[in-house]
């Protein structure tokens, strides 16, 4: 784990939708695995007062890129940062994908800006499928990034603009109900929406496929002393950002059951 | 050299810089950032008798300068802290201060006497009489001065460990408190604990945390901590006093000695920058040289009125 003060090489909007900011740093890109991030503050002072956690997107050596949408305030300020301006920031944080996935196939999921981690995650350890949802085709990345994966890629956005109109697990459980399709052989990790991945975790419970979900929970250390951003699994609350945020899907019960206790 | 020792009754500080209960983890968990052994002291994340698991979700939420908590008092227990947490502590060397919480009277005896049994490495407890998110055992339980005292007095019979009792201000006059509390049996004081506070998301119409209210924490407390501090360092120049409450750079920890404080602990900066507590102590360090300032006794409670005397 590091904490420094990074410069901006570039920041820039990708499509309708996305910002990529890039900066170097030996400590924030060495040792990183897909599905961890780092915690920025967006900029000096008490306003906003928390950083922001961010995955990881691509690493090139020592320079390090995150794909981000505006969501509030901190992205925002984030997206008017130019090149040469200062930074603080701090990684890499919690526990990312599985790399050995008990030699089963990979099947990603993406949602998104869920997406660009999975991205990442193909990148470092290839796929046999990736499935992708958006909803239009302004925030589809750029095939060039994607195709290179030599992997069956599918597309679906909501309002059919690119590929498949619906949402991303309609493809994903029209497969899985094939008479050849082996749940045994497939190992799903996923990102993206909330919605979604409990729907691709109710659809691989249910054709019984094994896999794995990174979480987003509202953070304010990402170091695992303030306890805000619990995920309740069948051990208990659990700090998404020192034992997460990537959960295997038998260790979180339904969203729905999480307030129960 | 500055010295920076900070004396206590019978307890002796290294210096006055160390964490607020609940942002610095129950054992090394910043080590990455953080000497632990560099700190006056460490006090950990409130302990209960039984396990608690905590407050469903969301339990934070950020405001201007500032975020409001609801966790619930989350924590494995004390037998677990026992077992697992004191000996890191005495192991390293480092001056612990445990903060407890009990759901009756009769818990705050038992752990009491259970910690007592340990208090060759312990410096001191810390009482949690006012921990704004649980029913039991918080403000709402404790709203009466009646039961501080018939607390402390419980944990006083129970122990020899020197005692801090973590005080709210939602409880009334905290003059009156303070008073109380020292009377029951009460070695020091600490000022302050979080304010409950709120936020609404307006498109849901939910509060922005489970609870409905959490405890209000950051720079926006600042003020209203340091007021608190100096009163009762006033009126109290003999009660040792932590104190807390949105403190975050060095300079925020002058002000707090300079109204009078012993002991400055560092918050929810932890949460900003891991690495607070180093760079508060020295940033303080630093001060007292250009300042000329020897001993850190020089500038406790050393405030200058407009007023002549």
């Amino acid at each position: 784990m590091h904490d420094e003060t990074v410069t901006v090489l570039e920041n820039r909007k990708v499509n309708a939708k996305y910002f990529k900011i890039s900066f170097r740093s030996k400590h924030l890109a060495s040792g990183v695995e897909p599905g961890q991030f780092v915690q920025i503050k967006v900029r000096e002072g008490w306003d906003p007062f928390l950083r922001r956690p961010f995955s990881y997107y691509r690493i090139r050596g020592e320079r390090i890129e995150i794909l981000y949408e505006i969501l509030g305030r901190g992205s925002e300020l984030l997206s008017k940062l130019t090149k040469g301006d200062r930074l603080q920031v701090m990684g890499p944080l919690g526990r990312g994908f599985s790399r050995e996935i008990r030699g089963k196939k990979r099947i990603l999921v993406g949602g998104g800006v869920g997406v660009p981690p999975l991205v990442f995650l193909a990148e470092r350890y290839g796929c046999d499928r990736f499935y992708i949802g958006t909803k239009s085709r302004h925030e589809v990345m750029p095939l060039s990034e994607i195709r290179k994966f030599h992997s069956r890629v599918f597309h679906t956005t909501q309002d059919g603009s690119y590929g498949v109109r619906g949402l991303v697990t309609g493809p994903l459980e029209v497969w899985f109900k094939k008479d050849d399709f082996d749940p045994e052989a497939y190992f799903i990790q996923t990102c993206g929406p909330t919605r979604m991945m409990e729907r691709v975790m109710e659809i691989a419970s249910h054709f019984g496929v094994e896999g794995e979900a990174s979480w987003e929970e509202r953070m304010a250390c990402g170091v695992g002393v303030c306890l805000g951003c619990m995920v309740w699994t069948h051990y208990g609350w659990t700090c998404s950002c020192t034992e997460g945020p990537v959960f295997q899907f038998e260790e979180t019960p339904p969203r729905e059951t999480w307030a129960v206790r | 050299m500055v010295d920076l020792t900070t004396k206590i009754g019978p307890l002796r500080f290294k210096n006055p810089v160390t964490v607020a209960s609940g942002t610095f983890g129950v054992k090394d968990e910043l080590k990455d950032f953080v000497d632990y052994q560099k700190l006056g002291a460490v006090i950990t994340k409130t302990i209960t008798l039984h396990p608690r698991p905590g407050n469903p979700m969301p339990r934070i939420c950020e405001t201007p300068a500032g975020m409001l908590n609801a966790i619930g008092l989350q924590n494995k227990g004390l037998f677990e802290f026992v077992e697992n947490k004191i000996p890191y502590f005495r192991k390293n060397r480092i001056p612990l201060i445990v903060n407890i919480a009990g759901e009756s009277t009769a818990d705050f005896s038992r752990m009491a006497r259970a910690l007592d049994y340990h208090r060759k490495s312990i410096t001191a407890l810390e009482l949690n009489l006012s921990c704004p998110n649980v029913e039991a055992g918080g403000v709402r339980a404790i709203r009466e001065k009646k039961l501080i005292a018939k607390t402390i007095r419980a944990v006083r019979k129970n122990t020899r460990l020197f005692l801090f009792a973590k005080l709210s201000p939602e409880l009334g006059d905290v003059l009156e408190s303070v008073r109380e509390a020292v009377r029951a049996g009460a070695n020091g004081v600490s000022l302050i604990n979080t304010v409950r506070g709120m936020a609404i998301d307006i498109r849901s119409r939910r509060p922005r945390i489970w609870a409905g209210t959490g405890g209000l924490s950051g720079p926006a407390l600042r003020p209203i901590a340091l007021r608190y501090v100096y009163e009762v360092k006033q009126a109290m120049p003999q009660v040792p006093v932590i104190a807390s409450g949105g403190i975050t750079t060095w300079e925020d920890a002058v002000e707090f000695l300079i109204a009078g404080a012993d002991l400055v602990a560092v918050g929810t900066a932890n949460f900003v920058n891991p690495r607070a507590t180093m760079d508060i102590l020295s940033g303080v360090r630093v001060f007292c040289q250009k300042e000329k300032i020897k001993s850190i006794r020089e500038l406790r409670g050393s405030l200058v009125s407009y007023r002549r005397s």
